[in-house]
């Protein structure tokens, strides 16, 4: 039976429907968090039935394979996080008189909505259908951004909207160079666009076509994940949309795309051999490494730090994808801890913003004293997301280092260069905001809102903490199933 | 049926083509904001023909359904949205472009001989009918982008866009014989609340900024 699969994607779209009937906040608010219970409570069992059963399907529509099961995973977490914070954080907004009732409602409606298209996205088997559902993530993210409607709100939520648009048009493109190729194989059905039957027959497609495909979905979803040099809506964005947008969009807005450009590469993999697309992808991991890590001490705004961090994570993460065998499985392991560290990281810098009404970076000081709660996310965020043990992002990136040095030794030499140089200037900047002597103390926030970044901050470390001493041995087999989708096995070369 | 030989019929595939792609440099040409959506309009009255008269060479009816959705929503619907939203502007006309008019029609000639050059190596995959579209096709996608690049004003912007999803569909019918239905609805549904939101989104740029030459939008700079 596979009714957590269908739980999971039909619950955000009833939550979606229900918020905006609703007329009472308190009717929304319990709405919201039996829709981050649900969520959180069937992605779990999606992936442990995934773990047992190696795949699961509800319909052709629905299916999941180990992949799938793993952005199940990032998003079923940091997704039911993200609601609880964005209950606290957008009713603190109304209660200051910001947000009108109608606004309150349509936000959560389109949050919810944002979180059907990515869950339809990754448990999907048709490649066609996975970019229309992308494509619908885009289109309720690009109101989500826009949402405050200020200049600068508006400013990002075009260039965002404009920059994706010409991006998935660009994936749609490869996506029917796939079909182009695969329907002489498989005939002219949805068997030709279906990831299971496409990988059967790799071998036999067209090696031209798929490269020119593969490039195609590269610089398409590519756009998506922020990936450099077309990476300049995110740090935009990311500044601009309402803080629990930010963290969506980083932890799993960029994680979807990511998984867009996986799946295209699994094929290109199995047809042309992994070296096509592992260079262009470790390029252009590299390359994305370089800009975030020398924009990091250019930033006057704090939620643009960590916009540019996730810039960083998602380059890194792609380096280990490219760098193929044990990369792989550091890229997706790495993944994970970026979503909870990241979104963990907004978590406290909203609760900066709510309580300052600013993001200057230069004016926030000693937040550990005088904001205890964002003081301590931001601190273990900032820490993990500098690469420091105990947190997973440390066993990813020596991992990835070790693969790296074992392939192409150079790139390792760049790689950890590139990582001190990010280590550094991340950390010189986070921790100029949470010492020194505490400054202005800002507005008192009201409790529920207190409340619920609680439950959200605290669910995220703890998960990022329990998950970063060991891989649990269930994730493991599921990391294992990733890599062997990729023809590859964990053995260095 | 007789008149309609492989050969003829091919030929009038790449006729349909040619001329979406010789509206693609009227529109790289064209500086009114009118002018420009009426010439997106034409083009996809020809898309919705060449991708009929697919669907009737190739028998596969499904075709015929996505040629009717791109009449009724790129033809009719978005080009009123658009319309509209010129209308409310205080701007017909675009003076000041990033490229001007004859180098970007340069630009673009070179556009189409890179999307041949691009495409040599997988054009002997396709069907026999519709051999060359998948170029075209390309040219197309390759012009709309350059659209995006070359002009500040949003509605321009958002035309470019829209050329880009011509010619990806111009792909998908003519080279790939049509994605399946449920694709097609998708896809069709997606580009049609893009426009709308891309239509909200210019008029509220228009209320904030006063004015949706994108030139303007320059708050959020390193």
């Amino acid at each position: 039976m596979a009714w957590p699969l269908a739980i999971l994607v039909v619950t955000p779209i009833l939550a979606a429907v229900g918020s905006l009937l609703a007329s009472e906040r308190r009717a929304v608010e319990a709405l919201q968090c039996v829709q981050a219970g649900a969520m959180l409570a069937s992605a779990l069992l999606v992936v442990e039935r995934v773990i047992a059963g190696g795949a699961l399907s509800a319909s052709t529509l629905l299916q999941t394979d180990a992949l799938s099961a793993w952005l199940d995973l990032i998003i079923g977490v940091v997704g039911s996080t993200g609601t609880l914070y964005a209950v606290g954080y957008m009713g603190e907004e109304m209660t200051r008189g910001h947000l009108t009732m109608r606004r309150y409602c349509r936000f959560f409606c389109l949050f919810d909505l944002y979180m059907a298209a990515m869950l339809t996205a990754v448990n999907q088997d048709n490649i066609a259908i996975m970019w229309i559902a992308i494509e619908g993530s885009t289109l309720s993210a690009a109101l989500l951004i826009g949402f405050e409607r200020s200049k600068a709100a508006l400013e990002a939520g075009w260039k965002f909207v404009i920059l994706s648009s010409v991006g998935i048009a660009l994936a749609l493109f490869g996506t029917i160079l796939i079909y182009y190729s695969s329907e002489h194989v498989l005939g002219v059905s949805s068997e030709a666009l279906r990831w299971s039957q496409l990988y059967l027959v790799a071998e036999r497609l067209h090696p031209s076509a798929i490269k020119i495909a593969f490039i195609f979905a590269l610089i398409g979803y590519g756009t998506k994940a922020g990936v450099a040099p077309m990476h300049t809506w995110l740090p935009d964005a990311h500044a601009e949309a309402p803080t629990p947008v930010s963290a969506m969009l980083s932890a799993n807005m960029l994680t979807l795309a990511v998984y867009a450009i996986l799946r295209f590469k699994i094929i290109t993999d199995r047809t042309v051999g992994p070296d096509f697309a592992g260079t262009l992808v470790v390029g252009l991991g590299l390359l994305s490494l370089t800009i975030a890590a020398t924009f990091f001490l250019v930033q006057r705004d704090f939620k643009r730090l960590f916009a540019y961090s996730s810039i960083e994570h998602i380059g890194i993460a792609l380096l280990g994808f490219g760098l193929g065998g044990a990369g792989i499985f550091a890229g997706a392991w790495h993944l994970l801890n970026h979503a909870l560290a990241k979104s963990t990281a907004f978590y406290g810098a909203g609760l900066v913003f709510l309580a300052h009404e600013h993001k200057f970076l230069d004016r926030v000081t000693g937040l550990l004293v005088h904001m205890p709660l964002s003081g301590t996310a931001i601190l273990v965020a900032g820490l993990a997301l500098a690469g420091l043990p105990p947190f997973g992002l440390f066993a990813s990136e020596v991992l990835i280092a070790v693969r790296a040095y074992a392939v192409r030794p150079e790139i390792a030499g760049v790689f950890l260069l590139l990582l001190a140089l990010a280590f550094a200037t991340l950390l010189y900047q986070v921790f100029r905001m949470l010492l020194g002597t505490p400054g202005e103390p800002g507005r008192p926030l009201s409790k529920p809102c207190r409340l619920f970044a609680w439950a959200a901050v605290g669910i995220n470390v703890a998960v990022l903490g329990a998950i970063g001493v060991t891989v649990p041995p269930g994730l493991t087999s599921l990391l294992d199933a990733i890599v062997r989708l990729f023809n590859t096995t964990m053995e260095m070369p | 049926m007789s008149l309609l030989t492989p050969h003829v019929g091919s030929q009038l595939v790449d006729l349909g083509s040619a001329v979406l792609l010789l509206i693609c440099f009227a529109i790289v040409a064209q500086r009114r904001l009118s002018a420009c959506v009426d010439l997106f309009a034409l083009q996809s009255v020809f898309l919705a023909a060449t991708a009929a008269l697919v669907a009737f060479l190739t028998g596969i009816h499904h075709i015929y359904a996505a040629a009717l959705l791109t009449l009724i929503i790129k033809a009719i619907v978005i080009p009123r949205i658009l319309r509209k939203v010129i209308e409310r502007l205080n701007v017909t006309r675009e003076l000041v472009m990033n490229v001007n008019v004859p180098a970007g029609l340069l630009i673009c000639g070179g556009l189409v001989m890179l999307a041949f050059f691009i495409t040599q190596p997988i054009i002997p995959l396709g069907f026999l009918l519709t051999r060359d579209s998948l170029a075209i096709a390309l040219a197309i996608v390759l012009i709309g982008f350059f659209t995006m690049i070359a002009r500040k004003k949003a509605v321009t912007q958002v035309i470019g866009f829209l050329v880009m999803e011509n010619g990806v569909f111009l792909g998908a019918a003519a080279a790939a014989y049509g994605m399946p239905l449920i694709v097609e609805l998708g896809v069709f549904f997606d580009v049609l609340v893009g426009a709308l939101i891309i239509g909200i989104y210019t008029h509220r740029l228009q209320d904030a900024f006063d004015s949706v030459d994108t030139g303007r939008l320059t708050t959020l700079k390193e």
